[in-house]
């Protein structure tokens, strides 16, 4: 399986802020979703990605190329939808086709009314009028006229509401459809990506605490919760994080094995969901996880 | 490359109605204005309106996940300015002589020469300015201008004869040579520190 995306000891350092690093790889043709608290270092990773930042150290490498004499090669073949409008707020969709098209070799003006159609998005009215769903379609739509074979987008459910947010899911399981493309996008909404994502990639702190298929994700990790005896010092080292009440304990691991040979039947083990995991993952140490 | 020169257009469709309104104001309420600081007014309109639009963060972030370098910006940045001030002096030429107003070829160098030259202090500058502080960087420049421009002029007034007796003794077409070579340096340097500039700019 080829890798879209690979970052090998990624490191970017800001006054208040670093990823340290940042080792990553996103499988093509799968949607790898992209979590981690608000500051954690998404929008940082993603800019990398797209080359509006340059790492102090390590490589990044995209379609296995660096950016360096490829740049433009590599953009051809990238869309991206950023959780803020960057299209010029005056103008009308026709007016920013007239900029953004002839940008790009592959564009196809029919795939771009067809998905101007289907988004029911107006062809001349301002940006500036644009609910923050329909300015995230217009972006999604000329990704898609230049037939881009890696889609990134920041937070695109961010803001959108809960009806809009399943449309869009509809509409990112379609165009994943043909299994050429690959999707990479941030969320901190995780319901979505439980809907949608293949892959996993965790964020916290500027660090990846994890790279995974979502099987694989929902296979290690669980909530355990039994009695308060049941915590010595072996069983604690089986959970990332310990929650206590008086009688009883609730707890997250990443070892679901161990845990059935060592507590068995004496403990209820739980599903973990997304959330789960970056609830308890926040006040976890790194190398537990 | 013609993309990004035509995209100014593109975004500043509305302001462009102004354009030729505005000459004409100079044209017939500035009479007493010199010709050469309308063409200066006429070449500068263009290029920095649209750069007023590239100040904001989210274009620069637009354009730099285009399929576009940083060095293709920069360059469409300083040919496109060339181009519109070339184009915006043949309108206003046409506008001066369909108007009968009087101007010489010394008008229209002078306007172009002192045009080029505010490009290439304003651009770097602006690239190096962080989004939102042009604004004031323009109004401080101005009131500099203003301040300093009385120190000039006494300035001028008192060195203004062996000035004048030197330019006197050299040809007229040594003087515009020698201009013109001065301005191209000038906008090539300038071209060589934005180009820096925007490289190391992070968004």
């Amino acid at each position: 399986m080829e890798n879209i995306v690979e970052f090998k000891n990624v490191t970017k350092r800001f006054k208040d802020f670093s990823l340290e690093n940042i080792n990553l790889q996103i499988k093509q043709g799968y949607v790898t979703g992209f979590v981690g608290a608000n500051g954690a270092g998404k929008s940082t990773t993603m800019k990398l990605m797209m080359n509006l930042l340059q790492a102090d150290a390590g490589e990044v490498k995209i379609f296995g190329m660096n950016y360096a004499g490829n740049e433009k090669e590599i953009k051809e073949r990238m869309g991206f939808v950023y959780d803020s409008n960057v299209f010029y707020e005056s103008l009308n969709l026709k007016d920013i086709r007239r900029i953004i098209a002839p940008a790009y070799k592959n564009w196809d003006d029919k795939t771009f009314y067809h998905y101007i159609k289907i988004f029911e998005l107006p062809l001349n009215k301002a940006i500036k009028t644009f609910s923050k769903g329909m300015q995230m379609k217009a972006s999604l739509a000329m990704a898609l006229s230049h037939d881009a074979e890696f889609i990134m987008m920041d937070e695109p459910t961010a803001g959108l509401d809960p009806v809009f947010r399943r449309e869009l899911l509809d509409i990112l399981q379609d165009i994943m459809e043909n299994g050429r493309r690959t999707l990479f996008f941030s969320t901190h909404i995780t319901s979505d990506l439980e809907r949608i994502a293949d892959y996993i990639t965790f964020i916290q702190k500027g660090k990846i605490l994890f790279n995974d298929s979502m099987e694989d994700v929902q296979n290690r990790y669980a909530l355990v919760k039994g009695s308060i005896d049941l915590l010595n010092r072996d069983t604690e080292k089986l959970f990332i994080k310990t929650e206590r009440s008086s009688y009883d304990f609730q707890a997250l691991t990443n070892d679901v094995a161990e845990v059935k040979t060592l507590l068995g039947n004496r403990v209820v083990i739980e599903e973990a969901t997304l959330e789960d995991i970056m609830f308890y993952a926040k006040g976890a140490k790194h190398q537990n996880v | 490359m013609t993309n990004l020169i035509r995209r100014d257009l593109i975004i500043q469709k509305f302001q462009l109605y102004l354009f030729i309104p505005c000459i004409l104001f100079f044209i017939f309420a500035g009479s007493h204005m010199s010709a050469f600081f309308i063409f200066v007014f006429a070449g500068f309109f263009i290029p920095i309106n649209a750069y007023s639009y590239d100040e904001k963060a989210e274009t620069n972030i637009l354009l730099n996940s285009l399929p576009y370098t940083r060095t293709q910006i920069i360059a469409s940045r300083y040919i496109g300015a060339i181009f519109y001030m070339a184009v915006s002096i043949i309108i206003t030429t046409a506008l001066f002589y369909v108007f009968n107003r009087p101007f010489t070829w010394a008008d229209i160098a002078i306007g172009a020469g002192i045009t080029l030259t505010l490009f290439s202090f304003s651009f770097p500058l602006f690239y190096l300015l962080k989004p939102g502080n042009i604004g004031t960087a323009v109004t401080i420049g101005f009131i500099l201008f203003v301040v300093l421009s009385g120190p000039a002029v006494i300035f001028f007034e008192e060195y203004l004869t062996p000035v004048v007796d030197f330019l006197v003794s050299v040809s007229s077409s040594a003087i515009y040579l020698s201009s013109a070579g001065i301005v191209t340096a000038l906008y090539a340097a300038s071209w060589i520190i934005s180009q820096i500039i925007y490289q190391r700019k992070t968004f």
